[in-house]
């Protein structure tokens, strides 16, 4: 949990610089939360292809999978140790160390001779990216008074969300112009050029130290618990099983490492997250729609860009582009999201609604075929395509400002804090649970598909080339099956998670200050 | 402090003994004798690891850009990765009991005839006793040894020489047979494990220059290779 100290008090001019700065950081971190979806896979430009650069042969996707859920592992990990560390060292030193962390995982990435290096790289900028949120958050609690604080920590949250959603649009435009290393070379001077402008502040030592509360124990055991169940999950070996090969002893041990972690949480003064809150449905419930919905903008994220390479032959500007339709839905949802829900005062019937609108967008998807970016909505400039994305990525948007405020709701005053953390985790761990899931079986189910069906052998008869077209189009058709499976999979998840928002969210409290 | 008279003095003595002993160390094998013994040894050996990479100019006739498995020649299972355009695919090949079997990009295992497998990439030659690796070895021509050189932590001595481009040719029948191809061959000493051997040269264009490296490990572990479930 992060305390504001309440004797750092510094110049307005200075404590804007250093928000200024601290913020650029967090923002600079949060573009690279997803940058790797648009360049995971190009068929028309190597320079833009993760995978074609490590030699990752792209009949072998499930092997990208770790380049994704090892970002987010780092992220979570670091997350909830970063606050506690920060009121015990300071929030500036926290910050730059996780600046260090960043830069220095970027230097792994870019450099990554092969998929070990590249993924140990991503997951030291996961937990570096991951640190610096409850440390941005936390300074600015710190320099802001307790009555001017909720604009700051709005527009500091707002940063971190605006810059993971611009994240795959920047990725695909700096890849389709330098090659998809420099979107993270850029990274180290940024970094540079920051912690040197905050070096003066960072030297002085300023700021006051307390006890921190660190609870180590119960970020080791939530750690654990979500590395085995993200290896459980991991189909290493799709054309053999939608799971990993050692689900079977990872998956106890990563519930043994959840009890653990309740069973510690229970006890422990300081807890990460207060375990009673779960006997409120209404948390409860927000909680796992916040999980659900984090599912849900994964695999879209995920997904869009790789079909867009794969089966449309975009390179990746085209696909952060095709992308862009559904990201744009998500700020516009959110905004509509918040305003419907104080309007119509129900959390419950516009997070319903979020989730369903984005349940449908998925199952439109699911849908599409090799002509589906063609016809245009009722003769206008735009495509029935792009207000599907659209669609989804409003849904999805709709839902985020109901869901959080019903947990924060549900938590109360004094651990609004802990609430808001526990809020993003929640959606991390959605994203990771829910990719990890959905790639596993939809990879499993292409090659379901496939198992009988052998390629033309090149050059050996005149009809080589007919059958080698027949070939393509099959093994398109496949992917397609493959897509509409993990696309059908997130629709159904999402009007669970509907129906689980319209059963548990409670009514906005009665406003209590007019 | 010594002084400059006995400092050189204490130079000069450890300059002796370290000559000195060297001169008592074992002297390597010279180049020929070098190759002959290490070809002789991977012809013989239970098995091994081997990992295989094209670079440089490979043109568009020459699909194949790594392989790498686990070899008891002539059986063999190795994964192959081909270019399709600038996307690569892999696929998985099996030499076991004198048939070969592929599991292409998608689809099970499907045995392949003589006639398919000359259109594809018979990685049975790689190692064959005859025209393979280890026998291209013996004859390399105007062998010079170089320095000791660590490779994957082990002592060897890089064999440079000729060989004839007919003779690679045998190898990968892609390859061009026309002139002669510079090969490297790291050795270790004592023991004659090959644990590096490079081919360059305008292997696959007659003015661009292009490399094979192999990589190996696991001498001698027994390596069984069993054909594999069709369909």
């Amino acid at each position: 949990m992060i305390t504001p100290f309440r004797s750092l008090r510094r110049r307005s001019a200075n404590r804007s610089v250093l928000l200024a700065l601290t913020g650029a950081g967090l923002f600079l971190a949060s573009l690279d939360a997803y940058v790797v979806v648009t360049v995971l896979f190009n068929s028309s430009d190597p320079r833009a292809s993760i995978l074609t650069s490590l030699s990752i042969p792209a009949n072998h996707f499930e092997r990208a999978t770790p380049i994704i859920t090892g970002f987010l592992l780092g992220y979570l990990a670091a997350m909830p140790l970063a606050g506690g560390l920060s009121d015990r060292f300071g929030r500036l030193r926290v910050f730059a160390l996780s600046m260090v962390l960043f830069a220095f995982g970027s230097l792994l990435t870019a450099t990554a001779p092969n998929l070990g290096q590249l993924v140990t790289g991503r997951f030291l900028q996961g937990a570096g990216g991951g640190a610096l949120v409850p440390a941005v958050l936390a300074l600015a609690a710190d320099l802001y008074p307790a009555g001017g604080r909720s604009p700051v920590l709005g527009a500091v949250s707002a940063l971190q969300e605006v810059g993971s959603v611009l994240g795959p649009l920047w990725g695909g435009f700096i890849a389709g112009l330098l090659g998809w290393t420099w979107i993270f070379w850029i990274n180290i001077p940024f970094a540079a050029l920051l912690l040197w402008g905050l070096w003066p502040e960072i030297r002085a030592g300023g700021e006051p130290r307390r006890e921190g509360q660190v609870d180590g124990l119960g970020v080791i055991l939530a750690t654990a618990g979500l590395a085995f169940l993200t290896l459980a999950l991991y189909a290493a070996a799709p054309d053999r099983s939608p799971v990993g090969e050692g689900f079977f002893w990872q998956l106890p041990l990563a519930i043994l490492f959840f009890a653990a972690f309740v069973w510690h949480e229970r006890r422990s003064s300081h807890p990460l997250i207060n375990i009673r809150h779960f006997r409120d449905s209404s948390f409860t419930g927000s909680a796992l729609t916040n999980a659900i919905a984090g599912a849900g903008l994964m695999v879209s994220l995920v997904y869009i860009p790789v079909l867009a390479n794969a089966v449309f032959s975009m390179n990746a500007r085209d696909a952060a582009l095709l992308l862009f339709r559904l990201m744009l839905g998500i700020p516009i949802g959110a905004l509509v999201g918040g305003w419907l829900a104080q309007r119509l005062r129900s959390y419950r019937l516009v997070a319903a609604l979020g989730l369903v609108l984005a349940g449908i967008g998925f199952v439109m998807l699911s849908g599409w075929n090799e002509g589906s970016l063609n016809p245009h909505l009722l003769g206008l400039p735009i495509r029935v395509a792009d207000a599907e994305l659209f669609l989804t990525g409003f849904g999805l948007g709709i839902e985020i400002a109901p869901v959080s405020a019903a947990l924060l709701d549900a938590v109360g005053e004094a651990e609004r804090g802990a609430g808001a953390s526990f809020l993003i985790i929640m959606r991390l761990v959605g994203m990771l649970v829910g990719f990890s899931l959905v790639a596993g079986f939809g990879l499993w189910e292409f090659d379901r598909a496939t198992v009988h069906l052998l390629p033309p052998l090149v050059g050996l008869n005149p009809t080589t080339a007919t059958q080698w077209a027949i070939y393509t189009l099959k093994v398109k058709a496949a992917i397609f099956d493959e897509y509409h499976l993990i696309f059908r999979a997130t629709a159904i998840a999402l009007f669970v998670g509907a129906l689980l928002a319209a059963a548990t969210l409670r009514p906005l409290p009665r406003p209590r200050w007019r | 402090m010594l002084a400059g008279a006995s400092r050189s003095r204490a130079v000069l003595a450890s300059l002796a003994v370290i000559v000195g002993l060297g001169a008592c160390g074992p002297q390597p094998p010279d180049a020929a004798a070098l190759l002959k013994q290490s070809s002789q040894h991977m012809l013989a050996v239970k098995g091994f690891h081997f990992q295989m990479q094209i670079t440089g100019y490979t043109g568009t006739g020459e699909p194949v850009q790594s392989a790498q498995g686990d070899a008891h020649p002539p059986d063999l299972h190795a994964r192959v990765n081909l270019k399709e355009g600038s996307i690569l695919l892999e696929v998985e090949v099996v030499f076991a009991a004198e048939k070969v079997y592929l599991k292409s990009f998608t689809g099970g295992w499907q045995q392949l005839t003589e006639a398919q497998l000359a259109a594809f990439f018979d990685a049975r030659t790689l190692f064959d006793p005859q025209a393979g690796l280890f026998a291209a070895m013996r004859d390399t021509t105007s062998p010079v040894r170089g320095n000791s050189e660590k490779i994957a932590d082990h002592d060897t001595y890089p064999v440079e020489g000729q060989v004839s481009a007919a003779r690679v040719h045998q190898l990968l029948t892609l390859i061009r047979d026309q002139g002669t191809y510079r090969a490297t061959y790291w050795v270790e000493s004592p023991g004659s494990n090959l644990w590096r051997a490079r081919l360059t040269g305008n292997l696959f264009d007659a003015s661009k220059a292009a490399t094979i490296t192999f990589d190996f490990s696991n001498h001698d572990h027994p390596v069984s290779v069993t054909p594999p479930p069709l369909g």
